[in-house]
């Protein structure tokens, strides 16, 4: 299965950029991930003053400009993790170098084809597999 | 430049009812059309909140919590990481989101730190 892991900040705590150290912590954590064969991808974001959000209602759209102040929780990176079980995955994510800061990383399970049963008909199927395809020529170009 | 475009959870997406086959169509029409533009990176889509796990750090420790989670405005429900030149193509694909799937009526758009963008973006 695949779990994603979603490093979270508050409105107060982001924008402040990683120190060397840091980012040697995360560096190494990852390394360690991904030489397991559990880490498929992960990234980090700007802080939401770089963001928008794009609100749907009656028809129209509506675009507003970060920082998302209001926002109780907002994410700052991610991970994809392929593993046996969520209890594997939380193993893991536990011992994320956080530097005793305070932090919460939300871990959820992703769909799988599978999972969508009869709705996802072989036509869907093989649409989906297409785009993936392409999807991951456009990630390595 | 790349965003990761997040799709907010709604009442429809936490009660674990898979989408119907005329929302899922739209999504995959979306899918490919973003995926013919050479903008698509990766996509999925998330099980609601009673699946997932969190791992809380607190004071040095670590405490695990298991779903379901409120919600509050901020739940996911499923991602894209699109390649684009500038935010205003991020927003223009965003725009582009099918009318069927706008139940799902809340799209978040952040942009990727790239590696060298640590020192000098700030």
């Amino acid at each position: 299965m695949r779990v994603m892991a979603l490093l979270k900040s508050s409105p107060s705590d982001e924008g402040r950029m990683p120190t060397t150290e840091e980012l040697e912590a995360m560096g190494k954590f990852n390394a360690e991930l991904v030489e397991a064969g559990v880490m498929l991808t992960g990234e980090g974001l700007h802080e939401s003053a770089k963001g928008v959000k794009v609100k749907f209602s009656g028809g129209g759209a509506t675009v507003t400009d970060g920082p998302f102040t209001e926002a109780k929780e907002l994410i700052a990176g991610f991970w994809i993790l392929k593993v046996k079980s969520m209890q594997e995955a939380a193993d893991w994510i536990k011992r994320t170098p956080m530097g005793g800061e305070d932090a919460e990383i939300e871990l959820r399970q992703v769909f799988e084809e599978e999972d969508f049963g009869e709705a996802f008909t072989p036509e869907l199927k093989e649409a989906e597999q297409k785009t993936r395809a392409k999807a991951e020529q456009n990630a390595g170009a | 430049m790349r965003f990761m475009m997040i799709v907010k959870a709604t009442e429809d997406t936490e009660s674990g009812a898979m989408p119907d086959s005329r929302v899922a169509a739209a999504m995959a029409r979306y899918n490919d059309e973003l995926a013919r533009a050479g903008v698509l990176l990766a996509a999925d889509g998330l099980r609601s909140s009673a699946y997932g796990t969190r791992v809380e750090f607190t004071g040095g420790g670590t405490t695990v919590v298991d779903g379901p989670f409120p919600m509050t405005g901020d739940l996911v429900a499923g991602y894209w990481v699109l390649q684009v030149r500038s935010r205003e193509e991020a927003v223009h694909w965003a725009g582009r989101w099918p009318a069927a799937a706008r139940t799902y009526s809340r799209l978040e758009l952040r942009p990727v730190l790239e590696p060298g963008h640590h020192a000098d973006e700030r």
